[in-house]
This record gives C-alpha cells, sequence and structure tokens, in this order.
C-alpha cells in the first residue's frame, strides 16, 4: 500500500513536470511521456493487480489534466502495462539495457490505443501521417529517458525500502 | 673624534672614501626602499580598488536583478493593460484568468486555468486575448478550468475572412497545424487574408481576430480548399486570459 502510494506520488510529480516545465523544451508538440516509463516500469517490476489499477490512475490523471477525453490515457496506459506484463512472462525483459528497447515496444502500443480510440471517437481530418510522426517522436524521446527515469524509480525504491526498514 | 668635534670631517680622508663608497649603494638601496614602498602603496591602492570593484559588481548585480524585476512588471502591467481594455470592449463580465499549465500530453492541446465554477467560469465559455482567441473552457472544477485551445485537433471555431466575408471552420490537426476547413473551391482565399470569429457559434465575441491565412493550395479533387491558418495567438507564450460568457448572434 505505501509503495502504492510512492508511486502515485512520483506519477503526480511527473505529470506537473509534463505539464509545466516540458513545455520548455525544444520539441515541438511532442510532450515527454514519463507517465509511459513509469507504466512500464510498473508492468516490468511490480507487476500486480495494484500496479494494474495504478497504470490507470495515472493515465486518468493525465486525461484529467489535458484530454478532451477522459479515459482516453487511462486506457492507453493500462494496456501498455498489461502488454509489458504480458512481454515479460515469456521473455526476459529485465536487462537494464533493454530498458530503452521496451519503452520503445511500449510507446509503440500506446500510441496504437491512441489511434484506435482516436479513430473511434474523434476527428479524423489530417489525422494518419500526424498520427505516425507522433507515435514514433514519443517512442524515440520515451526511450531516450527510459534508462535515466528506471535507474531514478529503482533508487528511489531502494531508498524507500531502507527507510521504511528503519522506521 | 677631536676633528670631527671641530667640524672639521670634511677634511677627513676615510669618511670620504666611506662615503663615496657608500653614496651609490645608498642610492640605490633607497631607490629600492622607494621601489618597494611604491609596490606596498600600488599593492594596498590594488586592493582597494579590487575590494571596490566586487562591490561594484555586487551592486550591479543587485541593480540588474532589480531591472529584471521591473522590465518583468512592466510587462505584465502592460498585459494586464491591454486586457482591461479588451475586458470594456466585451459584453457582460469577463473573467480574468492565468494560465497554469500546459498539456501533459503530445495528443491533445490545452491548458488549465486558475479560475473555476466559484469564480463564474462555465463549460463551453471562450477564452481570448487581446491578440485574439485562445480556445475553449472545455470542464470545470471549483477552482480550475481545462480549456482546449484553437491548435487541437478537435477543436473549431466559426470563422470570417475579414476581406471577403467567406465562411470556414478553423480546426487544429495532428498533421499540418491549424487549418481552415470547409471553404468552397470557388471562393476567393489568399495568403495574407485574417480571419475574424463569425459570433454565430455562441461561444465566441464576433471580430476577434483567429489567425492570417499563410498557404492556400487546390487539390484536383475535392469540393474544398486546403487552407493553412497561423494562429494569432501563440498559446505556448500566453500567461494571462479573459474568460467570456457565451454570446448568441442577433
Amino acid at each position: 500500500m505505501r509503495l502504492f502510494l510512492l508511486y502515485f506520488l512520483i506519477g503526480l510529480f511527473l505529470i506537473l513536470l509534463q505539464s509545466t516545465f516540458f513545455s520548455l523544451l525544444p520539441l515541438g508538440p511532442i510532450v515527454p511521456d514519463l507517465i509511459l516509463v513509469l507504466c512500464v516500469y510498473l508492468g516490468l517490476h511490480h507487476p500486480t493487480v495494484g500496479a494494474a489499477l495504478g497504470s490507470f490512475v495515472l493515465g486518468y490523471s493525465v486525461d484529467v489534466v489535458s484530454s478532451r477525453l477522459l479515459g482516453f490515457n487511462a486506457f492507453a496506459m493500462t494496456l501498455v502495462f498489461l502488454a509489458v506484463y504480458f512481454s515479460s512472462r515469456s521473455i526476459w525483459l529485465h536487462h537494464p539495457v533493454v530498458s530503452s528497447l521496451i519503452v520503445l515496444c511500449a510507446a509503440v502500443v500506446k500510441g496504437v490505443a491512441m489511434v484506435l480510440v482516436w479513430v473511434i471517437f474523434l476527428s479524423m481530418e489530417g489525422f494518419w501521417l500526424g498520427a505516425v510522426k507522433y507515435i514514433v517522436m514519443e517512442a524515440l524521446v520515451a526511450a531516450a529517458l527510459a534508462p535515466v527515469v528506471f535507474s531514478l524509480l529503482r533508487r528511489g525504491e531502494n531508498y524507500f525500502n531502507k527507510f521504511g526498514a528503519v522506521a | 673624534m677631536t676633528a670631527g668635534a671641530r667640524g672639521q670631517l670634511q677634511n677627513e680622508p676615510l669618511g670620504a672614501v666611506l662615503m663615496w663608497i657608500m653614496r651609490p649603494l645608498q642610492i640605490a638601496a633607497q631607490g629600492t626602499v622607494h621601489w618597494l614602498t611604491g609596490l606596498r602603496e600600488n599593492y594596498d591602492t590594488l586592493a582597494g580598488f579590487r575590494a571596490e570593484n566586487e562591490r561594484l559588481r555586487q551592486r550591479i548585480q543587485n541593480l540588474e536583478i532589480e531591472r529584471q524585476k521591473l522590465l518583468e512588471a512592466q510587462a505584465s502591467n502592460n498585459r494586464l493593460k491591454q486586457l482591461l481594455d479588451l475586458r470594456s470592449q466585451l459584453s457582460g463580465t469577463p473573467i480574468t484568468a492565468s494560465i497554469i499549465a500546459n498539456s501533459a500530453t503530445s495528443w491533445f492541446k490545452s491548458c488549465v486555468l486558475d479560475k473555476g465554477i466559484s469564480d463564474g467560469v462555465r463549460k463551453g465559455m471562450a477564452v481570448v486575448t487581446p491578440l485574439g482567441v485562445v480556445g475553449q473552457v472545455v470542464a470545470v472544477t471549483a477552482r480550475t478550468a481545462k480549456v482546449l485551445l484553437l491548435t487541437d485537433a478537435n477543436s473549431g471555431i466559426d470563422v470570417l475572412v475579414q476581406r471577403t466575408r467567406s465562411r470556414g471552420i478553423v480546426s487544429g490537426s495532428l498533421e499540418n497545424g491549424v487549418l481552415l476547413k470547409y471553404v468552397k473551391r470557388s471562393e476567393d482565399i489568399q495568403e495574407g487574408d485574417r480571419l475574424i470569429t463569425s459570433g454565430t457559434d455562441g461561444v465566441f465575441p464576433k471580430g476577434m481576430m483567429v489567425g492570417t491565412v499563410i498557404k492556400v493550395s487546390k487539390q484536383h479533387i475535392g469540393l474544398f480548399q486546403s487552407i493553412e491558418v497561423l494562429p494569432a495567438v501563440q498559446s505556448a507564450r500566453v500567461e494571462e486570459v479573459l474568460v467570456v460568457a457565451a454570446e448568441r448572434a442577433e
């Protein structure tokens, strides 16, 4: 429960970063998706029902702050968590070097999920090329950031566990 | 000694020789003393200058910080003054709000305002600046409001081309930025044409600047022209906005 709370607070902090400071980055319309990286991390290292629920809540929080449709990111992040979880059961994905690759694939899964929902509910004009551009750019940026975020999360978790043990 | 006492030293040969030998040495030594004294004085002066320099440098830094604060206050003052001018031109009671967050995802273009239901903001209200249209309130809580920006792919604003009074819908897109849609091929649209709100959508006041046409192209087939638009307001640079109540056209 305490770990769940910790990741929820980290998630809120990452959403805060995404919605404020990241607009200063010279990446054009692309906002680095750290919530996606967090969901991949949860899928790899905390494959529990609580973490799946956490991924949904994080995606929903992004929707509340930014999206026109509530549930858009919630659906995509839950799908990402499940995809990583089921992949990690059959393929060995825990090596730190491949974290970027996993996040790259997860970003593509998320992009496809976004496209699916978009096609059903939203405007399609000038969509396809733009969607491909967004998926590719988001995936590359997220993959580039993944090793750093994974490392920080691991350290934070270790520190939290030590602090928890002492307390 | 007796001779010395009698004032006859100038005739004393040993003393004269000693003086002859000592004189250049004394001159050289005295010169060195003067040089060293000068050096020390210069050092003292230099150290004084250094301290003075440091003090002045610090003062310049402080003044520069104060200057930046004043410039920022002046810029903020100008922006608020323009907002007040616009506010006096608009009907109803526009609400002044600040943007406190941008979109946390690449797929939607939105922002969050620091005013909500308790301040009188309602879903569907228009969000504008003195430069033009920003977007529309799509969700509202007690103390915040979410605004769908003009640049979002799901936005849509009914506009008039100011020169020809042709009508169309301005909307964002993932692919090409902001577009003017549903303008017939026969309509005369040129680069540089200004687009203003028509006021018929019941959301935006009539005559607000929306953007400028930057590219017009007609494809071989299709009923409509393909028109790209440069928005009048660069939403990433906006800090304060006015939230305006929906206005029905007569």
